[in-house]
C-alpha cells in the first residue's frame, strides 16, 4: 500500500485543439463577430437610449447621447413602482423556478431510473406540451384560472408558468440523468440507499450543472413574460415590470427613453446571472451528448 | 459472516435465457472467484447475489436464508465495483460513512467503524479528499473500505482491478488476498482475468454461456480440466490444441506425428480426438523421436521466452527457460511426457485421458 497520492492542485488536463490556419481564422472570428454584433446592438442600443432625450433618441437612434440624462435612470430607480414591480416579477419568477426544479427533477428521475409500464408514453405526454406556446391556450387557461379563484393572484401566474416549463426541463433532467453512471446507482442500492435517497442524496448533488441550467431558463422566461400576467393580473400593485412599461405608453406620445431606461433595469439582473452561471448553463446544456 | 449457496439459479431476459441453473455452495470464509470470458454471465450472478438483478428461478441464500425477494440492504453484502462508484461530491470519510448514516447509526459508531477501516487500508490521511484528488489504487481501496465498514457477510468484487495498470493491478492483487485473510469475510470476485482468478481464490468456478464448466481449486483445474474450454482459458499461454485420431493406444495428429498419453479405457481405435499440451509442458530433450517444426516467432519476456513453432502444420506456443538461445527460422523438436498430453472428445470437448 504505498502509492502516492497525486498532488490535489495538480493541473492535469491537457490542452486540446485544433490549429486553425489564418484564412479560417479569420472566417471563424468574422461570423463570431457578426453573431456578437446581432446580439449586442439591441442590447447597447437599449442601454444608451435611456440616456437620451425623445428628440436625441428620435434623430440619433444608435448613437452616443448628445446629453447624458441620468436622470432617466435615477428617476425609475426612485420610484416605489418600479421596486414595487421588480419585487412582483421576482416573486413570480422564484416561485416558478421552484416549482418547475422540483417537480421536473422528480419527474425526470422517474423517467430515467424507474421502469414502469407506460412510462415512454407518459413522458410523450409531457413532452406534447412543448409543441403549444402558452398564447394558444389562453382562453381555456383563463377560465380555468378563473375557476380556480385565482385569477389576480400570483399562483394564478405562477402554476401555468410552470406547467408550460415542465416539458423541455423534464427532458433536460432526463438525459442528465441517464448520463449518470449506472454504478453509482448500484452502489447506493448496495449500501441502503432507496430511490428518494439516491435522488436526495446523489443524484441532486451532482446535477448543479443542470439544476442552473433549466433554473436561469425558468427564471428569463418567466422574467421576461407578458402575455400570461397581462391576461391573469388586474392589480396594478401585482404587475411583474414587463406590465410596467404600460405606464409609459400614453395616448398620444410615449417617453420611449424612460422604456429604455426601464427595460435596460429590468433585464439587468437577468443578464448578471447569466453570466455568473454561464459555465454551468453550457455544462448542463451539452451533459449527456458525449460521455 | 455467512455461507452463501445458489441453487439452481436461472436467469433470462424474455427469450434469451443467460444463465441456467446454476448451483455452487461458497463456505463461510471462503474465497471464489467466477471467471469466464466477456457475456458469459459471471457479473449477472453476481448482481443477482447482490440483489441488484431478479432472478428468474431458483433460490440464492446467504447463512442459510433464502434472500430472493430481499433488496441489496437487507442482504447485507457488500459490492465493489469495477468503476469503483465512488460518490463523487462525497469525501473519503462520507463515502464509508454514507451507508452507516443511511443505517441510522450513532455518529460515534460511524467514526470508530470509519476510522477502524481506514486504518487497516492505510486510508487515514486520504480521508479529506474527494475521489477526484484520489489515484487509481487509492480510489480502490476507498472503494474496498466503503465496503469493509460494512461489515458484511459477503463481499462481491465486480472486477475490481480493471481499470488500473498492469503494475498496479499486482499490487491491490495482494491487498485483497492480505485483507480477507485479516477479516475473513466470505468473498465471490469476479474477473475475466484467469491469473487474477487462479492467485486469488480458495475455489475458482469457471463459466462459459452461463453454465458453469468447472468448479475447483486452482491448481485442479489447472492439472485437470474437465473440457476444452477450461483447459484452454486456465493456462497462460494457453493450451495448444491439435486434432487427432486414437491410432494403437496414442494420438496421431498426423502420419508420423503422435502424442502418447496416460491411456483411458473410454477411448476406441479410430476415436476422433483433440490433443491439448499446455506450451510448458514442452520439453527440449526427451526419449522417443519428438516432434521437429520451424520456429517462426520468438516471444522474450525474460525469464521465460514463448516459442511458436510450426507442429504438425499448426503453430504451437511453447514455453522456453529465458537463458535458452531460440532463434526464429531454425528448427526446433521437442518431446512431452504422457502425463502431460490431455486428450479431450472431440465432439463434446469432455477430457477422456487420465492426467
Amino acid at each position: 500500500m504505498t502509492d502516492t497520492a497525486p498532488p490535489i492542485d495538480a493541473a492535469s488536463a491537457p490542452t486540446s485543439g485544433h490549429s486553425l490556419g489564418i484564412r479560417t481564422r479569420t472566417y471563424l472570428y468574422a461570423a463570431l463577430l457578426i453573431v456578437a454584433a446581432v446580439v449586442l446592438v439591441p442590447l447597447v442600443t437599449t442601454a444608451l437610449g435611456g440616456f437620451k432625450t425623445l428628440g436625441d433618441l428620435r434623430g440619433n437612434a444608435f448613437g452616443l447621447p448628445q446629453t447624458w440624462m441620468f436622470s432617466n435612470y435615477t428617476d425609475i430607480l426612485v420610484s416605489q413602482r418600479y421596486w414595487l414591480q421588480m419585487g412582483n416579477s421576482l416573486l413570480i419568477a422564484g416561485l416558478t423556478v421552484f416549482l418547475v426544479l422540483t417537480l421536473a427533477a422528480m419527474a425526470a428521475f422517474v423517467f430515467a431510473h424507474v421502469k414502469f409500464f407506460g412510462s415512454q408514453h407518459l413522458l410523450n405526454y409531457f413532452l406534447i406540451g412543448l409543441m403549444f406556446p402558452a398564447a394558444t391556450a389562453i382562453l381555456p387557461l383563463f377560465i380555468r384560472i378563473r375557476d380556480l379563484g385565482l385569477l389576480d393572484t400570483y399562483w394564478g401566474v405562477v402554476l401555468p408558468q410552470a406547467a408550460f416549463g415542465l416539458g423541455m426541463s423534464i427532458l433536460l433532467f432526463r438525459n442528465y440523468f441517464r448520463g449518470m453512471p449506472l454504478e453509482l446507482f448500484d452502489a447506493a442500492f448496495v449500501d441502503g440507499a432507496g430511490y428518494f435517497r439516491f435522488f436526495w442524496h446523489i443524484t441532486l448533488p451532482l446535477s448543479r450543472p443542470i439544476i442552473a441550467t433549466v433554473g436561469i431558463i425558468s427564471f428569463v422566461g418567466s422574467w421576461n413574460s407578458y402575455i400570461l400576467p397581462l391576461i391573469l393580473l388586474n392589480s396594478e400593485s401585482k404587475y411583474p415590470w414587463p406590465l410596467g412599461i404600460m405606464v409609459y405608453r400614453g395616448e398620444f406620445s410615449t417617453d420611449w427613453q424612460l422604456i429604455l431606461a426601464f427595460i435596460t433595469l429590468t433585464i439587468t439582473p437577468t443578464i448578471i446571472v447569466f453570466f455568473v452561471a454561464q459555465k454551468h448553463i453550457i455544462a448542463g446544456l451539452t451533459a449527456g451528448a458525449v460521455k | 459472516m455467512a455461507g452463501l449457496e445458489l441453487r439452481n439459479i436461472s436467469k433470462s431476459y424474455g427469450a434469451v435465457s443467460v444463465i441456467e441453473g446454476i448451483n455452487l455452495e461458497v463456505t463461510d470464509g471462503e474465497f471464489v472467484a467466477l471467471v469466464g470470458p466477456s457475456g458469459c454471465g459471471k457479473s449477472t450472478i453476481l448482481r443477482m447475489i447482490a440483489g441488484l438483478e431478479d432472478i428468474t428461478g431458483g433460490d440464492i441464500s446467504i447463512g442459510g436464508e433464502i434472500v430472493n425477494d430481499l433488496t441489496p440492504k437487507e442482504r447485507n453484502i457488500a459490492m465493489v465495483f469495477q468503476s469503483y462508484a465512488l460518490y463523487p461530491h462525497m469525501n473519503v470519510y462520507r463515502n464509508m460513512a454514507f451507508n452507516l448514516e443511511l443505517a441510522g447509526k450513532p455518529k460515534a459508531e460511524i467514526d470508530r467503524r470509519v476510522r477502524a477501516a481506514a486504518t487497516m487500508l492505510e486510508l487515514e490521511p486520504l480521508l479529506d479528499r474527494k475521489p477526484s484528488q484520489l489515484s487509481g489504487g487509492q480510489r480502490q481501496r476507498v472503494a474496498m473500505g466503503r465496503a469493509l465498514v460494512r461489515d458484511p457477510s459477503v463481499f462481491l468484487f465486480d472486477e475490481p482491478l480493471s481499470n488500473l495498470d498492469a503494475k498496479l493491478r499486482v499490487q491491490m492483487r495482494s491487498e485483497i488476498k492480505q485483507l480477507h485473510k485479516k477479516v475473513g469475510v466470505t468473498s465471490v470476485y469476479v474477473t475475466h482475468d484467469q491469473v487474477e482468478a487462479m492467485t486469488l481464490a480458495d475455489r475458482v468456478v469457471v463459466l462459459n454461456k452461463g453454465i458453469i464448466q468447472q468448479a475447483g481449486s486452482p491448481m485442479e483445474l489447472y492439472r485437470q480440466p474437465a473440457n476444452t474450454f477450461v483447459a484452454g482459458f486456465i493456462g497462460s499461454p494457453a493450451m495448444n490444441f491439435f486434432e487427432a485420431t486414437i491410432v494403437g493406444g496414442a494420438a496421431r495428429t498426423a502420419p508420423g506425428v503422435s502424442f502418447e498419453f496416460r491411456p483411458a479405457s473410454r477411448l476406441t481405435e479410430g476415436q476422433p480426438v483433440t490433443v491439448g499440451v499446455r506450451p510448458e509442458h514442452f520439453q527440449r530433450t526427451g526419449q522417443g523421436p519428438g516432434l521437429t517444426g520451424p520456429v517462426s516467432i520468438v516471444e522474450p519476456t525474460g525469464g521465460q521466452t514463448f516459442v511458436t513453432v510450426d507442429l504438425a502444420g499448426q503453430p504451437t506456443v511453447v514455453t522456453v527457460s529465458g537463458d535458452d538461445l531460440v532463434e526464429a527460422e531454425t528448427n526446433l523438436t521437442l518431446y512431452t511426457s504422457p502425463q502431460q498430453v490431455y486428450v479431450f472428445d472431440r465432439e463434446t470437448g469432455t477430457r477422456l485421458s487420465e492426467n
